[in-house]
């Protein structure tokens, strides 16, 4: 948590504080929590967010949010995960998709397949799927377009 | 044209001296108005409606959170602007305003700077700050899309728009951002194994932002209003927003 203003009323302080997603040194994100999906309840549907989001208990359907997810270590997800980035320390039964970076913990659980710009992986963390990261595929597609560009030469000069 | 109302509570004479003080204030920055006093023999609804009827603008309660609570259903059926005059204890929503006290709250009512911020509305009765649904085993369908539901036993709810004084979670509530909060608590039924994960620095407490909301349950169940209202489930909650317009000072918390 970080304080981010104090303002006094009525001769009493009020701190307001604003959840961080993630340390400092996890990820370079600060932005304020949207949602909290605490231990104590169940969510069975689509759930699609537009801010962050915390899991800390379970989750079936799916799942989707344009910015950060945290899977807190005792979280269990059953669905298809979408998200701008994610920080996994608990289980994830689905395909994860992720634009920005996927981080996971040594308590990660991880059945199904990924796909994300960047991934770490922490030793400890268990995996089963196929993974396809964001610069294998750059890569690939550049290869094509390479590809294409030398027969259109050739054809060219023929 | 300014109509003010004055809460029950304020007939004491412990408040007179203080009370002509704020009237006389008001009359020198020129916005002095109709004074009515509320009583639960009066029908506030009416008294309104009534007031509208013959040109007032802007209403101003005079009182704490529960006097402001007591009218929002009533303005916000007219075109009016609602002010605050806090005076002794339990001001958060004024407080959460900017208004920080009976002497602040009247330049602050001449300055006029106006916000329009959202209501709750649970099935046709509007709220301000939040509605509470006690222990119990409700099913809650958020955005017709998903459902939650208690993983053991059962929770409390707590759906708010501006942050009410009872809950503690450090959340920022904004009763602009076109949406209310879901704040979902575990009750003491919860497993030892729960209150050690806690410790941990796992959070508990669930809160999910939403627009359209479905409380149901098996068997009715109770629901409470702000304004001390009692509803039986199944209650649709949605936000209504910029509902609201109404008088606020520069040290408003959103």
């Amino acid at each position: 948590m970080t304080t981010v203003l104090n303002k006094s009323y009525n001769n009493h302080t009020i701190i307001r504080k604003k959840y961080t997603m993630f340390k400092k040194d996890d990820l370079s994100y600060e932005d304020n929590v949207e949602t909290i999906i605490g231990p104590s309840v169940q969510v069975e549907g689509d759930f699609n967010a537009a801010g962050d989001v915390i899991v800390e208990g379970v989750v079936s359907g799916s799942l989707k949010t344009e910015k950060n997810l945290k899977v807190g270590q005792n979280a269990k997800i059953y669905a298809n995960v979408v998200a701008g980035s994610a920080h996994v320390s608990g289980e994830i039964h689905g395909n994860i998709k992720v634009d920005g970076s996927l981080e996971l913990t040594s308590t990660a659980k991880i059945y199904g397949d990924i796909k994300t710009d960047t991934l770490a992986i922490a030793s400890g963390a268990c995996f089963h799927g196929k993974c396809a990261s964001g610069e294998e595929k750059k890569r690939a597609t550049s290869r094509k377009n390479d590809g294409k560009k030398s027969e259109e030469t050739d054809e060219k000069e023929s | 044209m300014y109509l003010y109302l004055y809460d029950s509570f304020l007939n004491s004479s412990k408040h007179t001296k203080m009370l002509a003080r704020v009237e006389m204030r008001l009359t020198d920055l020129g916005i002095g108005g109709k004074i009515a006093r509320l009583s639960p023999l009066k029908n506030i609804r009416e008294l309104i409606k009534d007031e509208v009827k013959n040109g007032v603008k802007t209403v101003v309660a005079v009182g704490n959170d529960k006097t402001v609570i007591q009218i929002v259903n009533d303005i916000a059926e007219h075109a009016v602007t609602l002010g605050i005059i806090p005076v002794g204890k339990n001001n958060k929503i004024a407080a959460a305003l900017g208004i920080s006290g009976t002497d602040e709250a009247c330049p602050i009512l001449s300055a006029r700077k106006l916000e329009k911020i959202d209501l709750g509305k649970a099935n046709n009765t509007y709220f301000l700050s939040d509605i509470f649904v006690p222990k119990s085993n409700v099913t809650l369908l958020c955005e017709n899309r998903y459902e939650i539901r208690p993983e053991k036993g059962e929770f409390e709810v707590f759906i708010c728009n501006i942050k009410p004084d009872h809950v503690t979670e450090d959340y920022v509530f904004s009763p602009k951002d076109g949406m209310l909060e879901a704040v979902i608590n575990p009750t003491n039924t919860v497993p030892a194994s729960f209150l050690r994960r806690a410790r941990q620095g796992e959070k508990k407490t669930t809160i999910v932002p939403f627009k359209k909301l479905l409380i149901k349950s098996r068997t009715p169940q109770e629901i409470i209003t702000d304004g001390n209202k009692i509803l039986k489930t199944p209650v649709e909650v949605s936000i209504v927003p910029k509902k609201l317009k109404i008088i606020v000072g520069k040290e408003r918390i959103f």
